[in-house]
């Protein structure tokens, strides 16, 4: 669907973005992620041509993107705005003619999203009378207006209350199953890790992961398991011996814990099993992956640490 | 080109809604007709009686014309000619307000000239012609005809008097008509700045409030610029369009009412009250009706508006563009809204020096510097207004033309350039301008 081709830009002599590739297959969502100014936003800047790179190249289905496709693209920006003084559906209108629509469809497509988000009464209000999260509603409505084949968003859910944040996410994944693509630069590593299928990780210009986020979480797990149990802490620590070491654990009740632990040697989650039952009334067991957090703290940290002490 | 023009619409439509654009459309017309109005009525009054010396070297008129009829105006004669240098210059005609010049070809050629040293009322320029033609028919019907001199005054051809001052006998300094070229040329101006300074706020509102990254996912930044360039032009132009309106009709209004007999003046004709010269109030009414000062004859007679304002359209137009850009160009370097204004400041220095450039040429319209001035794409739409009312030599037009399609390419270098600024400069945020970012700026492509 597109695919992005050993981009460099840079600003005077700052690069912001160096030999980045990456590509999103149709249907798919890609979480875009990065400390703040890794490039995520030059990249999508880059993406939508209001920015030229100095060298690469961005495909649209198959082609050598042209300011034809950016039709086909809808674009929510980070820091976005709106026209204060316009009423709801003028700017949803002008907006949706902006990106090809004729005036008659437009109308058409804003009753329906207008319904679905619950804001057809105020169409006719100004956008400065609206409060913040019905602006955003606005703002996201006015992106998928013209039915993009693609869709590029850039923290989507700041300054959402965490029902709207919801009720977007949801979009999101309904537009996903309709064979929208989607790409979602976000900050809110949980969002990224419920809807994402991809993920690709820039830091300092430079693209340094990519892959589903199973694998990146796989990639970077670190021996952890982690038991909930009902009964006596001795007699789980008894039971452990020395083939497994406590990493941390947390009281959850009068009789009831939860504990971190490594394996050592040969040992086995089996082996950890085995030695558990009976000993203490297990509730649940689990391998510990790394949240979607813990992976972008890892791969962005070593390397502010390096750059420290240098 | 269709997303340039849905920009404008949009811009049209914000700027034709705001309050301050119905505020100027009613404000502005109002300040200008009051300022018409005090002219009318306290501008100032020309001498009203007036020492008239008759140079008469063939004795033509035999020392004789409507003796005592009139207290406002005395007469002497002069046997020999007299040089207009030495009537303007020589202490013993100082007491003299004119000198008639009367040639014996005036009875073939029926044109005889008036120079005067203050530039006389209407009212007066007619007293004095009145009585001359009366003076002269007398003398036509006695040596020529056998008509009485009223069978006479049905058929004769009426005699142009021609005043001129007797300082500038070639008419070289240019006079009030000139003002009104420079009035349109500040008028543009003032439409460019109030615009201009439209584009640069609509510029660096929508950088603060981050709208134009929304945009520019859909249009080029020249597309953008453009659009917005357009739009509020067009809604200019609908200002513009608006305060002719008021102007003319308030000018209608106080022709009709205010000033009924302005009427009258303009189309009191000479021979009408010389058919009728029995009537001694009769006549007075008629000069009375002559009385205000010559801003009214400018106004309401010799001014060609519609001519002028067809100019002072494409003139604008092409003004607008020019500084229209710029004024885009320093709105997408702000950081902030608040940011950039130094920038503002040279775009003003600008501004007052194309007015000043008007002023220039309106008093040495001949100079080399005028000429440069009249085609500087800076100054022109100034300057080509002044020239305009002052008047350009026989076969000169294609002056106006040239100057306009120098402007236009002017114009179209500006949109260029200022293009460039736009474009590497609308998506800063929150920096201080600095001359060495527009240099940047410039140079990247």
């Amino acid at each position: 669907m597109l695919e992005v081709k050993n981009i460099n830009k840079s600003f005077y002599r700052n690069a912001a973005l160096t030999d980045v590739s990456l590509h999103v297959n149709k249907g798919e969502i890609l979480g875009l992620l990065g400390p703040n100014g890794a490039g995520k936003t030059t990249l999508i800047r880059v993406i939508n041509r209001i920015v030229q790179q100095d060298s690469g190249s961005v495909h649209f289905d198959g082609n050598l993107m042209t300011e034809k496709d950016l039709q086909h693209i809808g674009y929510l920006p980070e820091e976005r705005g709106l026209y204060k003084n316009m009423t709801v559906e003028a700017h949803a209108i002008f907006l949706a003619r902006l990106r090809g629509l004729s005036k008659k469809d437009a109308k058409i497509k804003i009753e329906y999203w207008f319904d679905r988000f619950g804001i057809n009464d105020w169409r006719k209000k100004r956008i400065e009378e609206l409060s913040k999260g019905m602006a955003q509603k606005v703002q996201f409505i006015c992106t998928v207006l013209h039915e993009p084949k693609l869709l590029i968003l850039d923290e989507p859910f700041s300054g959402f209350d965490p029902i709207n944040v919801e009720l977007i996410k949801q979009e999101l994944i309904e537009m996903k199953a309709a064979g929208k693509t989607i790409i979602l630069s976000s900050h809110n590593m949980k969002s990224v890790e419920e809807i994402c299928d991809r993920v690709v990780l820039i830091h300092q210009s430079k693209k340094v992961a990519e892959g589903k986020l199973s694998e990146l979480q796989e990639e970077r797990k670190l021996g952890l398991y982690a038991v909930r149990f009902r009964g006596s802490m001795i007699a789980f620590v008894n039971a452990l011996w020395t083939g497994f070491e406590v990493v941390d654990k947390q009281i959850l009740g009068d009789d009831r814990f939860e504990v971190s632990l490594k394996m050592r040697g040969e040992n086995s989650f089996d082996d950890l099993l085995n030695v558990l039952i009976g000993q203490v009334k297990m509730e649940a067991a689990w391998e510990v992956l790394p949240s979607m957090q813990d992976v972008f703290i890892e791969i962005v940290q070593p390397k502010k640490e390096v750059e420290d002490e240098k | 080109m269709r997303n340039s023009l849905l920009i404008a619409l949009r811009e049209w439509k914000e700027r034709i809604g705001s309050r301050s654009f119905v505020a100027l459309s009613l404000a502005g017309p109002l300040v200008v007709l009051g300022c018409i109005y005090l002219l009318f009525a306290f501008g100032s009054q020309p001498k009203q009686h007036w020492k008239v010396l008759i140079a008469d070297p063939t004795g033509l008129m035999a020392n004789k014309i409507m003796p005592g009829e009139d207290q406002a105006v005395d007469y002497a004669f002069a046997d020999g000619y007299i040089e207009i240098d030495e009537f303007a210059n020589a202490k013993k005609y100082q007491g003299f307000d004119a000198l008639l010049e009367v040639n014996e070809k005036v009875l073939s050629n029926k044109v005889s000239h008036v120079f005067y040293r203050n530039e006389p009322s209407v009212r007066m320029q007619t007293k004095v012609q009145y009585h001359y033609e009366r003076r002269l028919e007398e003398i036509l019907v006695g040596e020529f005809t056998d008509l009485s001199l009223q069978d006479f005054r049905k058929i004769k051809q009426p005699i142009t008097v021609k005043f001129t001052n007797a300082y500038d006998p070639e008419d070289k300094a240019s006079d009030m008509t000139g003002w009104v070229g420079f009035f349109y040329g500040a008028l543009i101006f003032a439409f460019i700045f109030l615009f201009g300074m439209t584009i640069l706020r609509s510029v660096s509102r929508e950088k603060s409030n981050r709208i134009v990254e929304v945009l520019l996912a859909s249009v080029s930044p020249n597309q953008l610029m453009v659009g917005k360039i357009i739009g509020v032009g067009l809604a200019a132009f609908a200002q513009f369009v608006i305060w002719m309106v008021v102007i003319a009709v308030g000018l209608y209004f106080m022709r009709e009412n205010l000033f009924p007999d302005l009427l009258d003046a303009s189309k009191m004709n000479v021979q009408e009250l010389v058919l009728s010269s029995a009537e001694q109030s009769y006549q007075e009414a008629h000069f009375a009706a002559r009385e205000y000062n010559q801003f009214v004859d400018l106004i309401y007679s010799q001014v060609q508006f519609f001519n002028m304002t067809g100019f002072f359209l494409l003139f604008f137009a092409g003004g607008y563009l020019f500084y229209g850009a710029l004024f885009a160009a320093v709105g997408a370097t702000m950081g902030s809204e608040s940011d950039g204004q130094q920038f503002v400041l040279p775009l003003i220095f600008l501004l007052i020096f194309a007015l000043y450039s008007g002023y220039y040429v309106l008093n040495y319209p001949e100079t080399t510097l005028a000429t440069v001035f009249h085609y500087l794409p800076f100054t022109s739409p100034v300057v080509v207004m002044v020239k305009l009312s002052i008047g350009y030599e026989p076969g000169h037009a294609y002056e106006i033309y040239l100057a306009f399609f120098v402007l236009l390419i002017g114009a179209f270098i500006m949109m260029a350039i200022a293009s460039r600024l736009y474009k590497n400069g609308i998506l800063q945020f929150g920096h201080r301008v600095r001359l060495k970012h527009l240099f940047k700026w410039l140079k990247r492509s």
